[in-house]
């Protein structure tokens, strides 16, 4: 009998993350260490896993300049190792190890529970990186699963606070109705093709011209439903301002940025590449939650009085800007996005962490005010990442926000382009309040104590926003790289 | 060397931001002294740069080479002028805000960010990065406003952004779009004006586009009806504020126009020379009317850079050699003689408090020589020949009234009604007797004072005797854009319109 070869490479990083998180338990299990050491084993783990990664992402740009592709196809066909993969690995990690960082006095602050946050975190990372490299619908299904299921259990971390309960509940059972929309919408799409696999389901629609293409449309729609739930596009976005607002405040921010890079790369690798050949029929489905979410989001962000309500709408306007790249069928400028978009929310979540100090208190935007004065590193930080999410130029959100824009024009949808320039100027308006209620209001609060850890990831999202908006081109090159097999 | 002009105030900043929390005595000398350096090299380009059509001094770096995007400078005689006359009003700016005494490294900071931004803007010859520094520009001046303006600061400065982020977002669409037609008609992405310049547009797309760029530079102008922002915006910043909007920001409208609308769509240009020239007109008139029955000082200069705008829109459309060069220079002119009338009126707040006119008066008994520069900025303003404004405003109106007579004669009532709201102003301001105990006993002009108001009004009088200073390095220019608008479209400029036409501009040519 003989086994079938199995390419340990193109899951070390799973392995990598799994092996720490059962490492960190048992761990806790046996010795009962400071929380430190627990922290210690999962950046190790992270840390390796992007290393894997990096050489994962050395191979598929080989497999590609000597046209090698085949071998990119790992596990017959389950998962590949393509640049898209391993990019959105990569940005998955690096949200990780960052979101680690911004949640590590909430978490050293859970003592005996500490081991659990800091497992469920690695094991969502390996879930949503399976995801991301899945080639087979059934595969995308487990990953977005496991990921979710740890997401679920990290909101409901809290449990002394009702808000924490409520949010962790509601974003289970609609979580819970999402996935199960995505997996019928699965189902349909293989009755209609007798495929799973994304390559296979290409090379079927390329190869027939459908008379009654009915039952793979609405399995395609049923799975944009189901991954617009996970990215929060409108108009599958109730969940999110609760939950960002009831979830502890040092996960959210890591909690939003991997569903958020995770369903992204689902959507790319399913609508982009496997149903590439009905594009005609989904962009009109996609382009219109595009214009949604960005004027819903926009708008509604404005009259928010919560700092992590306006971030959950901001992310709502968001995922229709990036839902945008997705409609001018360009995987750099939605890539791009993606890794400085991530990295931006992280930051502003570790602000909010920050203020809402280590007892985990509500982020009124009263509490914000006077910070310029309180705490004048924090509140810069926290504007330069606001300025970024508003896309305002001399930061990296400028330049993704032209990216997907540009590519959106050019594709002939000019008509999006224009909803979502109008739709980034209503956003200047909630992001300058949080800017005014800094800068330009006072108080007599005290000042804001800003772990050390959190400096971290603040310093890192800061100078990420400005150096990729000055110099964008080392990022966009990777984007551009990072191609779908 | 242009990106060293944009460069040094970002260094300036950067020096003044790292400047120890315990030497706050240093953060605005320091600032002051920093920005002199920009005006050091703007003077040297000033001084080499030839009266020759073109860009010089051009500098091109590739930024990103699959989204054609390139650090692409350079100046010609329409960008020159107003680099210098931003280096120029920075640093008086800066010296004029001794009364900051709050967060000042901040102030400083964002000042010397805005002056690297306003420079930038007029040197990118790459619309992708004027469209960065454009928009750029609104986050400093944001904040001065914001942060150190008088009472209704936040709703003034919120209310100025948008507006601005409003008209440059449809104009950002307008750019992606002429980038992409780019790309379909020669295969390769470019943001370089030259490359766009010689686009095929349809009539459609070209009005459309029109529209776009327009109407963002419509709403930095500002004209009528989409300058709701401006009396907010410059009553409520702090004097620094109010004299670089005024000096500058407001002209990145007009140059926008001059530069962008006119070289990249001629012919939805010359189309549309009558819709801009009724607003530029309804503008003049309107502008003038409100300022008339303002009760705060302020507002009044304020609004009067409404009216004083409309004239370089006007001349801008008139598409004649005349009236093209008007535009140009009363953009300087404009910038020295507000600039001046803003610092004046935040000396008079700094000593009474007060910006209302009827809580004034009298003041040319205790403070003369304020007064006295009041009038001088005032006669400027008005178009006193002699001063540099009647240069600007004569050259407009003359080269205005060959192809537009009508709006001509209705602009030129606007000089009637500058006379009367300023002369007005003046008199109920300065002349009389105080009536109050604290308008008797007001100091005049400090030595610092004098010497912030003393280089405006020096400007202000050469230009006046002799504009060919300026005139004979934006001639070459404005006439190259004039011939681009000629090739391109039907127009032709009746005579006399063309340089060779008309006395005032050429000197001993006519």
């Amino acid at each position: 009998m003989s086994l079938p070869e199995i390419s340990w490479i193109a899951i070390v990083p799973e392995i990598v993350l799994s092996v720490g998180a059962a490492a960190v338990l048992l761990v806790e299990v046996q010795w009962k260490p400071a929380p430190r050491v627990l922290g210690a084993i999962a950046a190790g783990s992270v840390v390796a896993a992007i290393a894997s990664s990096v050489i994962q992402w050395l191979l598929a740009g080989d497999a590609r300049e000597f046209e090698r592709l085949g071998e990119l196809i790992k596990f017959s066909g389950l998962i590949v190792m393509d640049g898209l993969a391993v990019f959105g690995r990569i940005a998955l990690l690096a949200v990780t190890g960052f979101g680690l960082l911004a949640g590590w006095r909430y978490i050293e602050g859970l003592g005996r529970r500490a081991a659990e946050a800091t497992a469920l975190i690695l094991v969502a990372t390996a879930g949503f990186s399976i995801m991301v490299a899945a080639n087979n619908l059934v595969m995308t299904f487990l990953g977005l699963e496991v990921g979710s299921i740890s997401l679920y259990v990290l909101a409901g971390m809290s449990r002394e606070r009702a808000r924490s309960d409520e949010a962790a509940i509601k974003y289970f059972l609609l979580g819970s109705f999402a996935s199960a929309i995505f997996i019928y919408g699965v189902a349909l799409i293989y009755a209609g093709t007798g495929e799973f696999e994304v390559i296979a389901i290409q090379s079927y629609l390329d190869g027939f011209v459908l008379f009654s293409p009915g039952v793979i449309l609405i399995g395609l729609g049923l799975v944009i439903v189901g991954l617009g739930f996970k990215v929060s596009a409108a108009p599958f976005h109730s969940w999110a301002p609760d939950v960002y607002q009831g979830a502890p405040a040092g996960v959210v921010g890591y909690m939003a940025a991997v569903a958020k890079v995770a369903g992204f790369v689902a959507i790319v690798r399913i609508l982009l590449t496997g149903a590439g050949a009905l594009e005609a029929d989904w962009t009109p489905i996609v382009a219109a939650i595009a214009a949604l979410s960005m004027l819903l989001g926009s708008v509604l962000a404005l009259v928010q009085s919560d700092v992590r309500r306006m971030l959950a709408y901001s992310g709502v306007a968001h995922a229709g800007f990036i839902m945008t790249g997705v409609v001018g069928a360009s995987t750099e400028s939605v890539l791009f996005y993606l890794a400085i978009y991530s990295l931006q929310l992280l930051g502003a979540f570790a602000v909010v962490a920050a203020v809402s100090g280590a007892d985990n208190a509500e982020s009124d935007l009263d509490a914000y005010r006077g910070l310029a004065r309180r705490s004048p590193l924090l509140a810069g930080s926290f504007a330069v990442l606001l300025l970024g999410m508003a896309g305002l130029p001399v930061t990296s959100g400028f330049v993704a926000k032209f990216g997907v824009f540009s590519d959106a024009w050019s594709g002939g949808h000019e008509w999006l382009v224009i909803v979502a320039v109008v739709a980034s100027v209503i956003a200047f308006a909630f992001y300058l309040r949080i800017i005014v209620v800094m800068y330009m209001q006072e108080s007599d609060a005290t000042t804001v104590v800003v772990p050390g850890t959190i400096r971290w990831v603040l310093a890192a999202a800061v100078v990420t926003t400005i150096i990729w908006g000055v110099l964008p081109g080392s990022l966009l090159d990777l984007a551009a790289d990072a191609l779908p097999l | 060397m242009l990106t060293w002009l944009i460069l040094l105030p970002v260094v300036g900043a950067c020096v003044v931001g790292l400047l120890p929390r315990q030497r706050r005595e240093l953060q605005l000398p320091l600032g002051i002294a920093l920005s002199v350096l920009p005006l050091a090299l703007a003077g040297y380009v000033f001084f080499v740069f030839e009266p020759v059509p073109g860009y010089q001094f051009t500098e091109h770096h590739v930024w990103y080479e699959p989204w054609g995007i390139a650090w692409s400078l350079g100046v010609d005689g329409i960008s020159m002028p107003m680099v210098a006359l931003t280096t120029v009003l920075v640093p008086i700016a800066l010296a004029a805000s001794t009364a900051i005494t709050d967060r000042t490294k901040e102030f400083v900071v964002n000042t010397l960010l805005l002056e690297a931004g306003m420079i930038g803007v007029f040197l990118s010859l790459d619309l992708f990065l004027f469209f960065v520094f454009f928009e750029a520009i609104l986050i400093p001046m944001y904040f001065i406003i914001g942060i150190w303006g008088s009472e209704r600061r936040v709703y003034a400065a919120l209310k100025f952004f948008i507006y601005t982020a409003f008209g440059s977002a449809l104009m950002l669409a307008g750019i992606i779009a002429l980038a992409v037609t780019h790309g379909e008609q020669t295969g390769a992405v470019s943001f370089a004006i030259s490359d766009l310049m010689t686009l095929e547009l349809g009539q459609s797309a070209e009005r459309w586009l029109f529209a776009a760029f327009a109407l963002a530079f419509a709403i930095k102008v500002p004209l009528f009806p989409v300058h709701t922002w401006l009396p907010d915006a410059h009553t409520e910043a702090p004097t620094a504020g109010s004299v670089l909007l005024a000096g500058v920001l407001l002209k990145l409208g007009t140059y926008g126009l001059l530069r962008f609308n006119l070289s990249l769509f001629p012919e939805a240009s010359v189309d549309a020379v009558w819709i801009m020239a009724i607003l530029a007109v309804i503008g003049i008139v309107y502008g003038a009317a409100v300022a008339i029955v303002q009760r705060d000082l302020k507002r009044l200069v304020a609004y009067s850079s409404v009216s004083h705008l409309g004239f370089i829109v006007l001349g801008t459309f008139a598409l004649t050699s005349g009236s093209l060069q008007g535009a140009v220079i009363q953009n300087v002119n404009h910038g020295l003689t507000t600039g001046g009338l803003f610092l004046i009126v935040g000396m008079i707040y700094e000593r009474r408090h007060t910006k209302l006119i009827a809580e004034l008066g009298g003041l040319q008994k205790s403070m003369p020589m304020l007064a006295g520069f009041f009038l001088f900025m005032t006669f400027a303003s008005i178009g006193l020949p002699g001063l540099n404004g009647f240069v600007g405003e004569f050259l407009v109106l003359i080269g205005s009234f060959t192809t537009l007579p009508v709006p001509t004669i209705v602009a030129a009532s606007g000089v009637i009604l500058a006379a009367i709201y300023l002369l007005w102003a003046y008199e109920r301001v300065f002349t009389g007797l105080p009536e109050t105990e604290e308008n008797r006993l007001l100091p005049d002009l400090s030595a610092r004072e004098v010497s912030l108001l003393a280089p405006l009004a020096a400007l202000v009088l050469v230009l006046g005797l002799y504009p060919n200073v300026l005139l004979d390095k934006i001639a070459p220019s404005t006439e190259a854009l004039l011939d681009h608008v000629v090739a391109s479209t039907d127009y032709q400029v009746p005579v006399p319109g063309r340089l060779g036409d008309v006395f005032v501009a050429g000197g001993d040519e006519g």
